[in-house]
């Protein structure tokens, strides 16, 4: 499953990121494989989505975010 | 001589805070990602030491992809610096660390400041900062900035700092020391060899390379490449968050229960699903209600009752020392005239100033970017572009700049030029004086329709190119959303501040010597046959009434109806706020005028129709900007065939939106319905466009032309 399909409050490990745009700089904001994620909330549109990921909050579109392949895990950051 | 010492850290770690507090100077200092876009330097002097400080650009990686951060790749990679401050951000250590990781890869000696540790310190229960300095190898001084602690322990450990090179350790593993010793052995340099490594050749916009030697390199690469499970660009980021992480866990003693932080909290009412929109919106219309509602008008009444009496004196007294006519009519029509129309304006404009400054300061710009993306994605741009915007409501200058935060070239050039539209803070008089006089207690409605017409036709515009001449534009959005800060009062206080004196300086400098020309060209002239001072009834005869009267047939179909109207908005070129001061020496704010109540009222109430007053404010707005401006335009376009282009685009739909609202409210409906009627049109117009990018266009983020909407997420496809 990819990044994107996790709802608000559910945690995940990325397993890969595939190409995209803004991969080099995701990679560096420290979305590395097996960083664990959150997703925090939605945009009110429903898109961006913000995530909580090495304890700060980033944003980034669905776009990028289907291009992250997770596994969703149980446990809370 | 002295050492040049260069800032260099995440965006919003602090680095312009600290740099302030070492050099003592104001450049500002705002909460959200991008606020330094250029370099700046200043002088550090303590005692007997002398240093440069420069502040960079805030870069999260030294692989960059925006312009602002270029500027800091380039700047480290041609170590034209004796020492690197690194400034961390502390209650964020894990992220800032990464880029910390990628200088101590350099030979540049390098101190680190850890800022933000008022937050740390509630954030964490312990930070051991001797074991950091042991792992990093390199001296870490903790601060508060934005408090002015341990500033001096700073200054300190730079003075004594080792000024020598610095021998980068081997930190990684066996095999990526051998990539990077491979690649070393090809460019002679381990931090060049390393950037390579993360980089790829893009590390060539930084240093040259023969052709033979990019050759090479590509071997290398394509070689190391098989050594590897992992993608190769992965390998050393990974690797370093991976000893970042050891790090972390060995200095940092986290809180055994995560307590829910304010910013947390803020943000359930403020990004909320649902009501994150519309306090968006009320926050906005809040911020124009105040600054030009009842309140900011009742205060800039009472500003202008004082101004006037303060200028009625003075006119009092030149009139019975009985100076030379000309010195009178110089002081009372040119300078007063001039200046009493724009100064009257400083209380609604400061109101203004502060809600923008505490906007910025809050970290509520990082929100609203992220809440508008969605909506800024249709037109190409990202919801990044929206700052730029929000700083245009203050003045275009500096949201010009701002737009080099910006990933990609179209969505600058786009941003760049649709900026002119946004209302800035200088134009607020132009409706203020004309919608207080014609349309009194509508007055703020007025004004409020003006600020969303000028997005309106932003947007369109924005629209336009993308579909036109910057085909394809698609801008990439990824932030990060910064704590919220308390705005402190002193930052809040300077920020205005430094915006209000922009404003007292250009109207003692370049109005003011404006006006003297305008009173020049208007009140002088050839009256059967000789050249002299002209009275007030004679004015038309003057060069500018010349002038004005001659363009006149051109902007008559707008609806102006004199000359004076028609120099008062070409004298915006020079600066918006000097249309007021023209309106202000034509309409003749002299001797009895002023007495009569608010300034110029009358004068405007007996030249404008509530048509033909809505037609210029909109021909105002929607115009090519002042000056400063256009140059500001020119070097964020970089051509003038850009430049050119936008200035033109500009004037024509000015045009084009007040002969439609002119034409239109002459049919005879009343002034509001045209407002109405104007709106309607903006909105078909807007649908319609909207109808054109749906059937042919793509706006799904970064996939470009596939064409159908949507049609990159499968399943949220047509809900
Ligand atoms: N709490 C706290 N806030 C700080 C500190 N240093 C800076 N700030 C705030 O952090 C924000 C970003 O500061 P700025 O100097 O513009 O960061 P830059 O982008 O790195 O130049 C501003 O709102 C500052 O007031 C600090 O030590 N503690
Ligand atoms: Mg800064």
């Amino acid at each position: 499953m990819t990044l994107s399909e996790l709802k608000p409050g559910e945690s995940g490990r990325i397993i890969h990121v595939y190409s995209n745009n803004l991969r080099k700089r995701i990679i560096d904001m420290g979305l590395t494989n097996g960083t664990v994620i959150k997703v925090k909330k939605l945009a009110p549109l429903g898109d961006p989505m913000e995530i909580l990921v090495r304890g700060y909050f980033l944003t980034l579109r669905k776009a990028e975010a289907r291009t992250i392949e997770i596994e969703r895990i149980g446990v809370d950051l | 001589m002295g050492h040049r010492i260069a800032l260099v850290g995440n965006p919003n770690s602090g680095k312009t805070t600290l740099f302030n507090g070492l050099t003592g100077s104001n450049q500002s200092v705002g909460n959200w990602p991008g606020v330094t876009i250029e370099k700046k330097s200043g002088k550090l002097k303590h005692q007997n030491f002398e240093a440069e400080i420069v502040d960079l650009p805030g870069v999260y990686s030294l692989s960059t992809i925006s312009l602002e951060e270029e500027v800091t790749t380039k700047y480290i990679l041609s170590k034209s610096m004796d020492l690197i401050v690194n400034i961390v951000d502390a209650s964020n250590l894990e992220r800032n660390l990464f880029l910390t990781h990628q200088l101590l890869d350099s030979s540049i000696p390098m101190i680190i400041a850890l800022n933000c540790m008022d937050i740390a310190k509630a954030k964490f229960q312990d930070l051991n900062i001797p074991k950091l300095e042991s792992l990093l190898g390199v001296p870490v001084v903790p601060i508060t900035a934005s408090k002015k602690h341990g500033l001096v322990d700073l200054i300190r450990v730079i003075e004594i700092a080792n000024y020598e090179p610095r021998i980068p350790q081997k930190r990684y593993s066996e095999a990526i020391e051998k990539t990077i010793l491979q690649f070393q052995s090809i460019v002679n340099d381990r931090f060049l060899a390393t950037r390579f490594f993360e980089d790829g050749i893009n590390v060539d916009k930084y240093s040259e390379h023969d052709e033979l030697t990019k050759l090479t390199l590509q071997n290398a690469l394509e070689l190391a490449k098989k050594d590897y499970t992992l993608d190769f660009d992965m390998v050393l980021p990974d690797e370093r968050y991976n000893l970042i992480l050891t790090i972390c866990n060995a200095v940092l003693t986290r809180n055994s229960v995560e307590i829910e932080s304010s910013t947390d909290k803020i943000d359930k009412l403020l990004t909320h699903r649902i009501l994150g929109l519309p306090l968006f919106l009320g926050i906005m219309f809040t911020v124009f209600y105040l600054s030009f509602g009842p309140i900011g008008t009742f205060i800039t009444d009472g500003f202008v009752w004082l101004i006037e009496g303060f200028f009625s004196i003075i006119i009092g007294g030149i009139e019975s020392v009985g100076m030379a006519p000309w010195v009178s009519s110089l002081v009372i029509n040119g300078i007063f005239g001039g200046l009493a129309a724009v100064l009257g304006f400083l209380p609604q404009l400061t109101i203004l100033f502060l809600f923008l400054s505490i906007l910025e300061d809050s970290g509520y710009m990082a929100r609203a970017a992220f809440i508008m993306d969605r909506v800024l994605r249709r037109f190409g741009l990202s919801g990044k572009s929206f700052i730029p915007m929000l700083i245009g409501f203050g003045c275009s200058v500096p949201a010009m700049a701002a737009t080099r935060t910006l990933d990609k070239s179209e969505d600058r050039k786009i941003t760049t030029m649709i900026i002119p539209f946004i209302s800035c803070g200088a134009k607020a008089p132009i409706y203020g004086i004309i919608a207080g006089a014609i349309f009194a207690s509508h007055s703020y409605l007025v004004v409020f329709s003006m600020y969303i017409i000028g997005i309106m036709v932003a947007i369109m515009s924005a629209i336009l190119f993308k579909k036109t001449i910057l085909k394809g534009a698609s801008a990439n959005y990824l932030m990060e959303l910064p704590e919220y800060r308390m705005p402190t009062a002193k930052n809040t206080f300077l920020h205005t501040w430094e915006r209000v004196k922009g404003f007292l300086i250009k109207a003692g400098t370049i109005l003011l010597g404006a006006f003297i020309v305008i009173w020049f060209l208007s009140y002088f002239g050839f009256v059967d046959g000789t050249f002299r001072l002209l009275s007030y009834e004679e004015i038309e005869y003057s060069f500018l009434g010349l002038i004005g009267k001659a363009l006149l047939p051109i902007f008559s179909p707008i609806g102006f109806s004199d000359w004076q109207a028609t120099v008062a908005i070409l004298t915006g070129f020079v600066a918006k706020e000097s249309v007021v001061g023209t309106l202000g020496i034509l309409y003749g704010v002299a001797g009895d005028v002023l007495e009569s109540g608010t300034l110029l009222y009358p004068a405007l109430q007996a030249a404008f129709t509530p048509l033909q007053a809505y037609s210029f404010m909109i021909f105002a707005l929607l115009t090519t900007p002042c000056i400063a401006a256009i140059a500001a335009m020119k070097k964020e376009l970089g051509s003038w065939k850009w430049l050119i282009f936008a200035l033109v685009y500009e004037l024509v739909v000015a045009y084009v939106a007040a002969l439609l609202v002119y034409q239109l409210g002459s049919l005879g409906i009343g002034t509001l319905l045209t407002v109405l009627v104007f709106i309607v049109v903006i909105i078909i117009v807007f649908s319609t466009i909207r109808r054109i990018i749906k059937s042919k266009g793509s706006t799904c983020g970064s996939c470009t032309g596939c064409g159908i909407e949507g049609s990159c997420d499968i399943k949220s496809k047509r809900k």
